[in-house]
């Protein structure tokens, strides 16, 4: 083929190419089209099922299937009580642009609201884009400072590390009056651990302990023998960690295996069963702040506990997958009241989302933490905190958390 | 000074697991002269197979939910058994991902992008089977031992002594075997010239299948070790190594089973030289070294000056 020929080709192709996308952008646009209900109201969720964190969504993912089951019972048995939802979940993994993707992709799909992503430091990249797009998001897990300033559509269920961390802080100083010599350990290159340990420091700060040292860790790392050896040289009799489960529980472990035997505290990145086969035995005893507590005597309370024990042969359910329950309880219940005022059908998807923001902002829920509302920004309004202790059976197998007086 | 000895510990005890896995890339460089991207899987399945042979259950996530073994082996042997499961994988990826592009004697550059294909679809294939969770050892395994050691006042987790241990081991058996004996003799004739060994009567393709397997022996020995030590963070927790091994490996000076361990203490004890509150940076610190020797040396630090043809 001669020269010029490519060259034509590649300019009609290029032509061609050009039109499709000019009368793309002339046509109309998805979100003035009507709302698609068919198989249910449509909801995103982009939970971490893959990497590192998938210890978290895990925990999550079981807890959106139990508001599923929930609120499918409550349709079995007033079909006006509960509108039914079409969930479309999809793995956030454990990084900013996969996380970024799903969240493309389900907007694309035409979803109504997104649950997720599972980690702040995924959040500060994908909530952008639902910000951009206009669709609510409720965040079951992010926890650092800022996630509801990331703008107008973003709320989450998830008590910011402010409020519950100095908790546990003041709870190991209330069974330890001794402690004196406060070590604090946090991974440096994620959102989450930077944010919540700078409120542990000025926690420990507050209570005259100021840190004696501050090491620095990575998420990946698994062997923390150097940051371990340097902070027991200052013979720390509390010690504070920030990190997510697989490097914070290696991080116990190792800490234990090297002797140190004082408190720890640890935070929300920690607060998931799934910690025990990391640090097996040695999470014996570690403290933990919490936004939920499972002996809470509500009626959503005791279905949500009696449905994770039926699915989980007897367990006691973990935060966060009440707070991913909660997340889409909140949503659930926000479409059912919008649908009440105005019928779904009538509005298109951009009016939806619109309408269904004001409407999430502006209720009250009776969830598994207790009741809650939203500030005008998205920030969860809690009433009920708690510290537990994780206490491990013999085997070093499993454990439970539990809640301190 | 007990902090030196720390430091030193500490380097030591890292430097290991790191010249452990450029042995096995340093093996197959030297016979075929191109890196073995699918290393890190090895890597992987090792420390998996491992955790299967003790008796460990697969989490929920996977294909296999809820599997296990039928026998719950001593952790030992479950290691040696997993080593020879990965050299097993070790030929499968030299079968696949290495001897048909031998054969049409195709560009080093298409045997990278072939074993990285190979390493890819190996961990996916872990993932899909066995889910992304992570697992671990239990810490009971040597439960008759104490779980730290004191050396001159120094502390080191007991796991990274055996670690330490069974690297030497490895080191000094595969030299014992590649300086001493007509197999290992044989391998290095194919490593140096492989026409010219083949010209001997020496079957290059036997000695290359057995480099593959020998790596693949090595990667999953320290898959094993590593995971007992720090747990099995997922599938891809041998692609951390993968990189840090392959820079140990230029630094020691490609091919070159001494450079290997060389390179992989020189990369430990850099990485423990930095002050542990800046440990973040560890990686940084290890490859601006590599980046300084192949300055000095482009060869690396025990490898060869390749002559150009002109």
């Amino acid at each position: 083929m001669q020269a010029g020929q490519l060259s034509r080709i590649a300019v009609a192709l290029g032509a061609a190419l050009a039109l499709a996308a000019g009368l793309a952008a002339c046509g109309p646009r998805a979100e003035d089209q009507p709302l698609q209900l068919k198989g249910g109201v449509p909801v995103g969720a982009v939970l971490s099922l893959t990497s590192n964190a998938n210890a978290y969504g895990q925990d999550q993912q079981i807890g959106l299937k139990l508001a599923q089951t929930w609120f499918q019972q409550r349709r079995n048995a007033n079909p006006q009580e509960a509108l039914e939802l079409n969930l479309r979940l999809e793995d956030g993994g454990g990084d900013e642009a996969t996380a970024s993707q799903a969240f493309n992709l389900l907007i694309d799909a035409g979803v109504v609201a997104l649950i997720g992503p599972t980690l702040s430091q995924q959040a500060f990249a994908a909530d952008p884009i639902a910000q951009r797009r206009s669709v609510p998001v409720v965040a079951p897990s992010n926890t650092a400072t800022g996630i509801p300033q990331i703008g107008s559509f973003i709320s989450r269920v998830s008590a910011p590390s402010t409020e519950i961390a100095p908790l546990s802080i003041a709870k190991a100083l209330q069974l330890t009056p001794s402690i004196r010599r406060a070590a604090v350990f946090y991974a440096q290159d994620d959102a989450y651990s930077t944010s919540e340990t700078v409120i542990f420091q000025k926690a420990l700060t507050d209570k005259g302990l100021k840190p004696v040292t501050v090491q620095r860790t990575q998420l990946n790392d698994q062997d923390f023998q150097n940051q371990i050896s340097s902070a027991l040289r200052e013979s720390p009799d509390l010690i504070v960690i920030s990190a997510q489960a697989v490097d914070g529980g290696n991080l116990i472990r190792q800490l234990r295996e090297l002797g140190y035997r004082g408190a720890i505290v640890v935070g929300n990145g920690m607060n998931t069963p799934n910690i025990y086969p990391i640090c097996q035995g040695y999470c014996d005893g570690i403290l933990i702040a919490q936004a939920y507590s499972p002996e809470l005597d509500t009626p959503v309370n005791r279905d949500f506990v009696a449905l994770y024990q039926e699915a989980k042969g007897g367990a006691i359910p973990p935060q966060l997958t009440a707070q991913a329950f909660t997340a889409y309880q909140v949503v659930a219940e926000a479409l059912q009241r919008l649908n009440q005022r105005q019928p779904l059908a009538q509005l298109s998807l951009a009016e939806a989302r619109k309408a269904l923001l004001a409407e999430l902002l502006g209720g009250q829920y009776d969830t598994p933490l207790g009741e809650i509302s939203f500030s005008p920004d998205g920030e969860v309004l809690q009433q009920r905190f708690h510290v537990a202790q994780v206490r491990m059976q013999p085997d070093g197998r499993s454990g439970r958390f539990l809640l301190l007086p | 000074m007990v902090h030196l000895l720390q430091i030193l510990i500490n380097g030591l005890a890292s430097g290991a697991v790191y010249a452990l896995f450029a042995l096995g890339y340093t093996l197959v460089f030297s016979v075929l002269g191109v890196i073995n991207f699918a290393h890190g899987a090895m890597f992987t399945i090792g420390g998996y197979l491992t955790y299967l042979l003790i008796g460990g259950a697969v989490g929920a996530n996977g294909l296999l939910a809820g599997w296990q073994l039928p026998v719950s082996l001593p952790f030992w042997l479950a290691l040696a058994l997993a080593g020879v499961g990965s050299a097993l994988v070790g030929l499968g990826v030299e079968a696949v991902a290495f001897r048909p592009l031998r054969q049409r004697n195709a560009e080093p550059l298409l045997y990278l992008i072939s074993s990285l294909g190979a390493g890819v679809v190996l961990v996916n294939l872990v993932q899909l089977l066995m889910g992304a969770e992570s697992y671990s050892i239990p810490a009971s395994t040597l439960a008759a031992l104490p779980p730290a050691l004191a050396l001159g006042g120094a502390q080191i987790r007991t796991v990274q002594v055996l670690l330490l241990l069974v690297a030497a081991l490895l080191v000094a058996l595969l030299t014992l075997w590649l300086e001493g004996s007509r197999g290992g003799k044989a391998l290095q004739a194919v490593a140096e010239d492989p026409v010219t060994a083949r010209l001997l009567g020496i079957d290059s393709g036997a000695m290359i299948r057995l480099a593959f397997a020998l790596s693949g022996f090595l990667a999953g020995v320290a898959g094993g070790l590593v995971g007992l030590s720090v747990s099995i963070a997922g599938p891809y927790f041998g692609i951390g190594y993968g990189l840090k091994g392959l820079g140990v490996l230029v630094l020691g000076g490609l091919g070159s089973v001494p450079g290997a361990v060389l390179g992989g203490l020189i990369v430990g004890l850099a990485e423990a030289l930095v002050p542990s509150e800046l440990s973040g940076y560890k990686d940084g610190v290890a490859f601006a070294i590599l980046f300084l020797v192949l300055l000095l040396r482009p060869q690396g630090l025990l490898g060869k000056p390749v002559a150009s043809k002109v």
